[in-house]
């Protein structure tokens, strides 16, 4: 009787043993390129509700997708729609009740290590090793450089992939060219003259507005001061800053604590004292349209935005509106204006990395979670999704170039460029970058060329990238970047607002006070991290 | 002895006979109250645990100081002092200025001998209830902004200089607790509004025929009869004293004001929405229910003590 | 309202007082009306005030043809009276048998259900909850988990308190169970806090739409603020702007963000006069004389 107990107890354990160990081995059910078995997994997807759109788990591309990865690797996928702006609550909740979907994709890195450091995020390491083979496409388009972008250098472990970023386009400086051939000046090319320009505008208020003269605005900037005066504050920056610097004191997302950040807000406290800004910039949030509008009817001379701001929106955007409202000369071009210490326009752009996407610890399907990466991330189907049917999403022009068309109905794209589904990649890529350089110069509708090829070759001139510092997990970061980031932005508009003489200890304040509240200890770990693996 | 037990006895089953159908009427209510608001409740003790998203609370590590690490953590947040602060500042001047007015504008209404006109002026006040707070918020930058704001514009125009109603932070806070009670009164007054209805109108007779003016009318009916009213409302208005709308503070503030504007709500909202700090939201969370029911205990208690019902 | 001594001078105060509170409350609601019918041009330019500028018809077009939103209207409607209807049963059903002072477990029951109205724990519990329960993406999470607000529940007692006592007691010596007295007693008597609890009701479900956000993922049972709130929300998150760097849904004007105001208001507005009638005076307080 004991006898047979012992043999039974041996046996079971080494059938436990036995399937532990095949569980590491390559996915059984995996034969030629396809599952034996139809697998499923679930995809988040952004749920923008907009109007006029379609439903983003069910549609004309959804269908594009299914049909593909059933046919190809015999497997079913099922989007799981998330509102865009409630995307981190509504994330939370399908963590705690296991229900996340087993592909994820979110912009803020912490928000992962943060899920992961709590167990809820399964380490993509090992599959990415195992697999590498059958993931050519997805190795292709992202490079070692974006897939083990967040390895950690002592554990190894990955916890997201970096989506690429294909259009590195950030910030233009815009100008009124109306105004500048009214007043007779010249493009400006320094900051003194692009000084003496606003005081132009302010003075020759009469002139170039008429009745309206005293709406005028030489320069219009918003809240989030550090995105809207990027090449100017940032033209500041020493162009000798080392790689180390621009890493450890980068961690915000508008370089902050870059060394002489804070003489590039000084020059703006002394605009806005002079009268050169406009007066109610801090008082309006993110999408208010208010600016847009002073923008539109003509009151306001300068500003700096994103590089294709005033052109994007068609029959909405800036410049039809503005050119409707004022007349056909009235355009804004942009200017490269801001030559650093060196003499050089620098652009400081972000590293090569747009999204992350995460498997959640409940992801049972790795490997079909992985090859569904891979097949949005080949060229055929990207492709397909961010241009769409010819005749219906697109018009091929004679030398190739891709002219997007407005769609209304059940083909409708609803992010531009599909940049919902298009996970792995974020701007338009066609394969061949002049095609693609000409393609994007098409898709501004009511804007000529001229104004887009400038301004795309503007934004990106003489760019510095952001790099990376593979030097595992910030724990000092963790859960403090909103917090950060709006001491930042209540920093920056009060040193701007303050009495001239009053700049000095308005800035060291509120700058003390983002330090104290978790900046320094920030900017001390990462310090000590990087040297501790890069030596100093 | 045994006569008092079957005396007991006849007088439970009375007692059943007669409230049966209370307990039955009361019973849906309390097992809601179980299953909606007390199982939920039991999340609260992660205020004093190591959170982790795919643990349940009852499966996660204690914190360290004996649990109270989080609590330690928000009291040594320089954010979170600022936040109790201006979250108790808000709120007391709400109540100071905001409880009165809709009595005030109740006792008004109901002096107006124009039924129409009554009828008319109750349903404007009450319009501005129905505006989302972001809305608000866009009405009052145009109406406030320093240059573009029409009435500065009127202030310039008639040589005065630009009132700063929402770029610093002193003119901020009345601006805010004006823009609430434009919000609110008209919609407050509906109560007031349906308690002078039971109001014993013979009572008002007697003191026509007693002589007695407007004033007296006020002082020694209307406002007696609204008191328990009036007392209810102060109680819960009390009661929550530290607790932190949402909506409010954030349509109207702004880079220059935050000083004032960071309540417990919005601080609340960075760290623990956006930051994930679960723990440490739902302890600050936790210490503002205790203070409100501190406060909603002695504010019951002193309404006992003037001889009204409380409401417990 | 019975006449008292009035002096001329404190009518016309309270007359002048009335007529800046309806200008204070009346102006802003005209001009986000203007706005709503206003062109685009107008709006950019800042020139609408009181009476829209360049008629323009197209927001509520937008919205009026859509079939999305007119049955999101119709649907929202529809919950709004069922939620009303259960919230105020749930409300009687709480209210009334706490005012027998002589019920057993009466300050327990009273500390039991105040104590839930300063204690919450936030969205993630209440999300396994529902899961749990199988109510995500059901109608009935739109209706059950708000059904019953204990500060309303305490302004009902309170209300049945002021009915006098001397009611009840002889009705029971008539022989009344609670049941009857409740029916043929206190709600005929309750008129005023009915009406007010079910208006607070009906505006409280017709404006919400956080639990909808959260908790229903079909879109067919979406209210009418959510779908507004999200055409709204279209362009104002700063993540949006930056991070993707293309503003979602162009074409997207003022007149729409004000007509969506429209839309929030003007339908609950047509109840509240509905209910003034029930607004009464208290002469039916006169059969109280013992």
């Amino acid at each position: 009787m004991r006898k047979r107990l012992f043999v039974v107890l041996f046996l079971s354990l080494l059938l436990v043993a036995g399937s532990s160990v095949a569980s590491l081995a390559a996915d059984p059910g995996f034969v030629d390129g396809r599952f034996t078995t139809t697998r499923k997994i679930t995809v988040e997807i952004y749920d923008r509700s907009n109007p006029g759109g379609s439903p983003p788990e069910d549609n004309f591309f959804t269908d594009f997708i299914k049909k593909g990865m059933l046919e190809k690797y015999n497997v079913e996928v099922e989007y799981v729609p998330v509102p865009r702006w409630t995307e981190v609550e509504v994330i939370n909740n399908l963590l705690a009740a296991g229900d996340a979907p087993d592909v994820c994709v979110t912009y803020s890195y912490p928000t992962i290590q943060t899920y992961a450091n709590m167990g809820g995020v399964l380490d993509l390491a090992p599959y990415l090793e195992e697999y590498k083979d059958l993931l050519p496409n997805l190795f292709d388009l992202l490079g070692d450089t974006n897939i083990y972008w967040n390895q950690d250098p002592h554990t190894g472990t990955i916890w997201a992939v970096e989506a690429l970023l294909f259009q590195n386009k950030k910030i233009n400086t815009f100008v009124r060219e109306d105004w500048l051939k009214k007043l007779g000046l010249d493009e400006p090319r320094t900051l003194e003259e692009f000084e003496d320009m606003l005081r132009a505008f302010r003075d020759n208020a009469e002139l170039l507005l008429g009745a309206d003269a005293d709406k005028m605005i030489p320069y219009s900037t918003s809240f989030d001061v550090g995105w809207r005066n990027d090449h100017l504050i940032q033209s500041f920056v020493p162009n000798d800053m080392s790689d180390r610097d621009m890493w450890v004191y980068g961690f915000d997302d508008r370089h902050l604590l870059w060394p002489n950040y804070k003489e590039g807000v000084r020059k703006l406290n002394q605009w806005y004292n002079e009268g050169l800004i406009w007066k109610d910039f801090p008082l309006y949030g993110a999408g208010d349209r208010t600016e847009d509008n002073l923008i539109k009817a003509g009151y306001v001379g300068s500003f700096m935005h994103n590089w294709d701001y005033p052109y994007r929106d068609g029959q909405e955007g800036i410049h039809v509106q503005l050119q409707n409202m004022v007349g056909e000369d009235a355009v804004f071009i942009a200017v490269e204006c801001f030559p650093n210490d060196a003499g050089i326009y620098r652009k400081y752009l972000s590293a090569p990395v747009d999204r992350k996407v995460f498997f959640p610890a409940t992801n049972k399907e790795p490997l079909a979670s992985l090859l569904y990466l891979d097949f949005i991330s080949s060229l055929e189907v990207r492709r397909f999704l961010q241009i769409g049917e010819e005749g219906v999403h697109h018009i091929v022009h004679e030398d190739g170039a891709i002219e997007m068309l407005p769609v209304v109905g059940e083909k409708i794209m609803n992010s531009p460029s599909n940049i919902d589904y298009t996970i792995t990649i974020n701007g338009l890529d066609l394969g061949d970058p002049v095609l693609t350089a000409r393609s994007v110069a098409l898709n501004y509708p009511g804007v000529d060329a001229r104004f887009i090829e400038r301004a795309y070759e503007i934004t990106s001139n003489e760019a510095r990238y952001g790099i990376n510092a593979q030097v595992g997990e910030i724990k000092a970061q963790e859960g403090m970047d909103t917090a950060l980031a709006e001491k930042r932005n209540n920093l920056l508009a009060q040193a701007i607002v303050a009495k001239v003489e009053e700049f000095d200890a308005v800035w060291d304040r509120g700058f003390n006070d983002y330090l104290r509240s978790g900046g320094q200890a920030i900017i001390d770990e990462r310090a000590q991290k990087y040297d501790a693996m890069y030596g100093n | 002895m045994k006569s008092t037990l079957a005396v007991n006895r006849k007088r439970i089953t009375t007692y059943l006979r007669k409230y049966w159908s209370l307990y039955l009427m009361l019973s849906i209510p309390i097992a809601y109250f179980i299953i909606f608001r007390y199982v939920p409740m039991t999340y609260i003790q992660i205020a004093f645990k190591r959170y982790s998203i795919v643990q349940s609370p009852w499966e996660m590590p204690w914190a360290d100081n004996n649990g109270f690490e989080y609590f330690i953590k928000a009291f040594r947040n320089l954010d979170f002092l600022y936040a109790l602060r201006n979250t108790l500042l808000l709120n007391v001047l709400d109540l100071v200025i905001g409880f009165p007015a809709p009595i005030i504008l109740a006792l008004l209404l109901n002096e107006l001998t124009f039924p129409r006109f009554k009828r008319f002026t109750q349903s404007v006040a009450y319009l501005p209830h129905f505006l989302s707070w972001i809305i608000i918020a866009g009405l009052a930058k145009q109406l406030f902004a320093p240059t573009s704001g029409l009435v500065n514009i009127a202030l310039n125009r008639l040589g005065f200089e630009s009132i700063p109603f929402l770029n610093d932070p002193t003119h901020w806070v009345f601006t805010y607790v004006f823009l609430g009670i434009w919000r609110n009164v008209g919609w407050n007054t509906i109560i007031y509004l349906a308690a002078l209805t039971n109001i014993n109108p013979e009572l008002y007779e007697a003191s026509a025929i007693d002589g007695a003016n407007r004033w007296q009318n006020i002082w020694y009916i209307t406002l007696p009869g609204l008191r328990p009213t009036i007392f209810t409302l102060l109680i819960l208005s009390l009661g929550h004293i530290l607790s932190s709308e949402f909506d409010r503070p954030y349509a109207l503030t702004n880079p220059l004001v935050n000083s004032v504007s960071n309540v417990i709500s919005i601080f609340v909202y960075r760290y623990g929405i956006r930051g994930l700090q679960f723990s440490l939201t739902t302890a600050v969370g936790l210490f503002q229910s205790v203070v409100c029911v501190i406060f909603l205990v002695a504010a019951n208690a002193l309404a006992k003590r003037f001889g009204e019902r409380g409401i417990w | 309202m019975v006449k008292s001594k009035r002096t001329k001078a404190g009518d016309l105060v309270i007359v002048l007082v009335c007529i800046l509170l309806i200008m204070v409350c009346l102006l802003p609601m005209l001009n986000v009306l203007a706005r709503s019918l206003s062109s685009t041009e107008a709006i950019i330019r800042n020139e609408v005030l009181l009476w829209p500028k360049g008629l323009n018809i197209e927001a509520y077009r937008f919205v009026l043809t859509d079939s999305k939103y007119t049955w999101s209207l119709a649907w929202t409607a529809i919950l709004t009276v069922i939620c009303v209807f259960v919230s105020m049963t749930m409300t009687i059903l709480c209210a009334y048998p706490l005012i027998y002072r002589d019920l057993k477990g009466r300050r327990f029951f009273n500390t039991m259900i105040l104590f839930t109205m300063y204690f919450s724990a936030g969205t993630i519990p209440h999300y396994l909850l529902y899961k749990d329960l199988g109510l995500l993406n059901h109608p009935l999470v739109l209706i059950i988990p708000n059904s019953l607000s204990v500060f309303y529940m305490i302004i009902m007692r309170t209300f049945f308190y002021s009915i006098p006592d001397s009611l009840r007691e002889s009705a029971e010596i008539d022989g009344a169970g609670p049941v009857r007295i409740l029916f043929s007693i206190y709600l005929p008597l309750s008129k005023p806090v009915l009406a007010t609890l079910s208006l607070f009701y009906a505006v409280g479900r017709w404006n919400g739409f956080s639990d909808a956000l959260m908790y229903m993922n079909n879109r067919h049972y979406h209210p009418i603020q959510l779908l507004l709130y999200n055409i709204l929300n279209a362009v104002t998150s700063i993540e949006i702007q930056t991070q993707e760097g293309f503003a979602s849904a162009p074409g997207l004007s003022d007149t729409i963000q004000a007509a969506t105001v429209m839309f929030a208001t003007v339908p609950i507005l047509l109840v509240y006069p509905w209910l003034q009638k029930y607004f009464i005076s208290g002469a039916t307080l006169g059969a109280l004389k013992d």
